[in-house]
């Protein structure tokens, strides 16, 4: 067989250099958008949030002049567009105050557990890791939120109003079709909370074929497999210093169904909000919502916080 | 600053071979209580003691627990089951039960008859240390049978 020629290599090169050339011509430009709301939080953790995370959750985006070129600039356009999409820095007041806060204790929880800002980011960016100490900036500010301290101190509601009570005699049914039912009431229990970041007390529930996979240490857990969460305001400690259950605030469902939910990591998720267990989310796309944040921080477990570790 | 470029080039499939081998956590089945047939009343937090813990009762608890009887129903029957606080692994934010520290059994029984009593028991668990006090009797009781239900839809 004959060798490839200097002909050969002297063409391959041209064809290569074309292909670079015209990636860089249809490679995207990074724009930034207008600051319309941007987030107001102490010096110190801005300053964090800013070197770290505004490159891709922000429209302030920073981009070196290593990160415009091809094929590099298309990776990082898909990256900040992802990340926007997720929260914004610069359009804060797009997300309800519960909201803020919750993104901002799971911002502390991604640089936690070395999920953000990523790795690839790192790798380019040296400067851009968030260190212990830094962490521990943000840890404190977190717990200084309004949700961290708060108190149900409202009387406690047992019934439905009775307006909704006539008004919805039918069985909730989830965006995704998931229906609500009180099945779990029968179930056991695989674990019980204090989640303190927005001040709520939870009782979670798993069917049988749950506790039994538990029982075997079986991950990931098999279809059929169900979990109910059900979440209480809670009440002023006492001078013992218990805590009691408040108002009922919601109930959260898990369906294993590893087919049917393909895209949201096999489980279904449902929210049924107050005592008339109101569908939460405005279109299907909530459950992707859900399924963001459990998919970030609990991939170990099958994408389930609550289950007994050693 | 070439050196990065390339850098993030060539680290991009590292990384996405890299994400397979995810560990995996290890399950703790011994943290669970199975409680019976009993039902849940509530759950409690007590963070002076570091410690949460879930109330059960069966039919005749539970009614208990929901009406203002004027006396207990004798047949009620209550499981307190205390496990030490533990923070939730994967999210700082979150305490939730781990080793089991006491569970209690509280039996409403008929004495003679128009009097009641109680049948009270404590246990250890393995979160239980031996320098611990048990608690007193009385307050326990009082306290146990004293818990309203939580609502449920
Ligand atoms: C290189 C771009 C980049 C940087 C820098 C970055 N992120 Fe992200 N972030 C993303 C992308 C992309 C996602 C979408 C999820 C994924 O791909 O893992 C995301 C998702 C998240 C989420 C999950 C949101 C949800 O939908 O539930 C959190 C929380 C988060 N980032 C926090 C941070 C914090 C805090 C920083 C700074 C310390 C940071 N990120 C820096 C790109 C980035
Ligand atoms: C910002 C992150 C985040 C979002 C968004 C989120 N969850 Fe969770 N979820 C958690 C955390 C953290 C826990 C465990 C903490 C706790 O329950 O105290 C949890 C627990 C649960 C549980 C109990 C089983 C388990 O994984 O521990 C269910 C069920 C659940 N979530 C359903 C939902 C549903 C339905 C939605 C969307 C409507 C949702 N979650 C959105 C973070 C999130």
């Amino acid at each position: 067989m004959k060798k490839p020629g200097l002909k050969f290599y002297k063409s391959a090169a041209v064809v290569l250099t074309l292909i670079f050339v015209g990636m860089q011509i249809s490679s995207p430009d990074i724009e930034n958008p207008p600051v319309t709301s941007e987030i107001v939080a102490p010096a110190d953790v801005k300053q964090i949030l800013e070197r770290a995370c505004y490159d891709c959750h922000s429209n302030e985006a920073k981009v070196e002049w290593f990160d415009k070129i091809a094929p590099a600039s298309f990776l990082i356009k898909r990256d900040i567009e992802e990340a926007r999409s997720r929260f914004n820095f610069s359009e804060w007041d797009k997300n309800p105050a519960g909201v803020q806060e919750l993104l901002l204790w799971e911002m502390v929880n991604a640089i936690e557990q070395g999920k953000m800002p990523l790795k690839r980011y790192q790798l380019a960016h040296p400067g851009g890791k968030v260190s212990e100490s830094e962490l521990a900036v943000l840890k404190k500010y977190v717990n200084t939120l309004p949700g961290r301290h708060k108190v149900d101190t409202a009387r406690i509601v047992a019934q439905p109003s009775s307006s909704q009570k006539v008004s919805t005699p039918k069985t909730p049914v989830s965006l995704n079709g998931i229906p609500y039912s009180a099945d779990y009431k029968n179930w056991k229990i695989i674990s019980v909370t204090d989640k303190f970041d927005g001040g709520s007390m939870r009782i979670v529930y798993g069917n049988d074929i749950m506790v039994k996979a538990i029982g075997k240490r079986q991950l990931p857990f098999p279809d059929g497999a169900r979990i109910v969460k059900v979440v209480w305001g809670k009440q002023a400690e006492d001078k013992e210093g218990n805590v009691l259950p408040g108002n009922f605030q919601n109930a959260q469902f898990m369906i294993k169904d590893s087919k049917k939910y393909s895209t949201t990591e096999g489980w279904g998720f449902a929210k049924f909000d107050g005592l008339d267990l109101k569908p939460a989310g405005k279109t299907i796309l909530f459950e992707q919502t859900c399924a963001n944040c459990h998919r970030l921080l609990a991939p170990e477990n099958d994408f389930v916080f609550n289950v007994p570790t050693k | 600053m070439k050196s990065t470029i390339s850098l993030y080039i060539i680290a991009l499939p590292l990384l996405m071979l890299s994400c397979d081998d995810r560990n995996t956590a290890q399950l703790a089945p011994e943290y669970l209580y199975d409680a019976g047939n009993q039902k849940v009343i509530k759950s409690i937090i007590n963070n002076k003691k570091g410690t949460i813990a879930m109330l059960y009762g069966n039919d005749l608890a539970l009614e208990n627990a929901s009406k203002s009887l004027p006396k207990p129903n004798i047949g009620a029957n209550y499981t307190l089951v205390t496990w030490k606080q533990k923070p939730m692994p994967q999210w700082y934010g979150t305490k939730m039960n781990g080793e089991i520290y006491s569970v209690e059994h509280l039996k409403v029984v008929q004495r003679n008859a128009t009097q009641f009593a109680f049948d009270y028991d404590f246990q250890t668990g393995k979160g239980y240390q031996p320098g611990d006090g048990r608690p007193e009797e009385q307050q326990r009781i009082k306290f146990i049978t004293s818990q309203r239900a939580a609502v449920f839809p």
